[in-house]
């Protein structure tokens, strides 16, 4: 017969170790979407800390590129591009792989624009697909109700 | 100090320096000692706000994982504003929290302050008495942060009312600050600060 921890698809805690009330208790009301209701943002739920790094896949293909040409700076150091390599991220905008590499680690947005790329945190995926979710259904409404009264 | 937080901390102390604010005298930084660890930044307090004509003092502290972490801000200068803690100076503003990024610079945060003078976010305070004199006494917190720029950071316009206050409690023997501190957060009630400083 199949333990209880294998059924649930989770491990039982270490001895001595009290499970986290606080971060079951918000990850309830976020995989729930109570969230919406209550007004919340992801912020509120998980404390006041950036987004969570993007995901190692993401940054290990990462497409590195030769420095060409001469014009601007990497954001990150503000050095000119001279000879070396440069990383671009969706956004097309580029960075040294030594300046982007330790942000991406970080959290999971251009430093120039908040383009946001994907993470490894199963929490804020899902944040994010149900805002996703909610600006469609918003959008769908909107459309729907031009198409009625116009 | 990382060897990417020093050579980035010259060349955006040199971009300040040499900026369009700058000459405008909007914006300035110093140096605190010879290495870039610790700057001193001062910003203008913009124009058509109650901060006009006054000169804020900061502090700016550059970590050792500059720029991947922000740099920690705070105000040397007393000043009256519902984002800014009118005791300690630290500032309520999301870009020197959750939302700093890489590219930002000294100059984008000393102007992202400015801003914030101009513009107040009262429901996401710091200072919860003054933020609620901003919602519920909006033309008294106008007064209140003027009169506070004139004493503590140079404007000149002053207020002989809230002065012959702030001087009759000096005369009960009160200091000058706890005074000021006292009227500002009673709503200028003469009673009610005697009654919050003697009780």
């Amino acid at each position: 017969m199949a333990s209880y921890f294998d059924e649930h698809g989770c491990n039982p805690l270490p001895r001595g170790e009290a499970p986290d009330d606080y971060l079951h208790f918000a990850r309830l009301i976020l995989h729930g979407g109570y969230w919406q209701g209550m007004q919340m943002e992801y912020s509120h739920l998980f404390g006041e800390k950036p987004p969570p790094p993007a995901s190692k896949t993401f940054v290990n293909t990462l497409k590195t590129s030769k420095v060409t040409e001469n014009a601007g700076q990497c954001a990150v150091c503000l050095k000119e591009w001279v000879k070396g390599d440069f990383n671009t991220l969706p956004c097309k905008h580029r960075f040294h792989p030594s300046c982007i590499i330790p942000w991406l680690e970080k959290t999971n947005s251009c430093p120039m624009c908040r383009h946001e790329l994907p993470t490894d945190d199963e929490d804020y995926e899902e944040y994010k697909r149900q805002k996703k979710r909610q600006s469609d259904r918003e959008a769908e409404i909107k459309m729907l109700h031009n198409s009625m009264f116009s | 100090m990382a060897n990417i937080a020093i050579q980035r901390i010259k060349r955006e102390f040199k971009e300040v320096i040499k900026s369009d604010e700058a000459q405008k005298c909007a914006i300035n930084v110093e140096l605190v000692g010879d290495d870039y660890r610790e700057l001193k930044g001062e910003i203008a307090g913009p124009p058509d706000t109650p901060y006009e004509g006054a000169t804020f003092h900061l502090e700016i502290k550059v970590p050792e994982t500059y720029p991947f972490n922000p740099p920690k801000v705070k105000f040397l200068t007393k000043i009256w504003h519902p984002n800014i803690s009118s005791v300690t100076g630290a500032i309520c503003l999301d870009i020197l929290k959750d939302q700093w990024a890489a590219a930002m610079t000294l100059r984008t945060v000393l102007l992202s302050l400015q801003a914030l003078l101009a513009a107040a976010e009262p429901d996401d305070p710091q200072d919860a008495v003054v933020a609620r004199q901003f919602k519920e006494n909006h033309s008294l917190f106008l007064e209140t942060a003027q009169y506070w720029s004139h004493v503590h950071a140079g404007a000149s316009r002053g207020n002989s009312e809230f002065a012959n206050k702030v001087k009759c409690l000096m005369d009960m023997g009160v200091g000058e600050h706890q005074a000021l501190v006292a009227l500002s957060s009673c709503n200028w009630d003469m009673e009610r600060a005697i009654e919050q400083l003697f009780s």
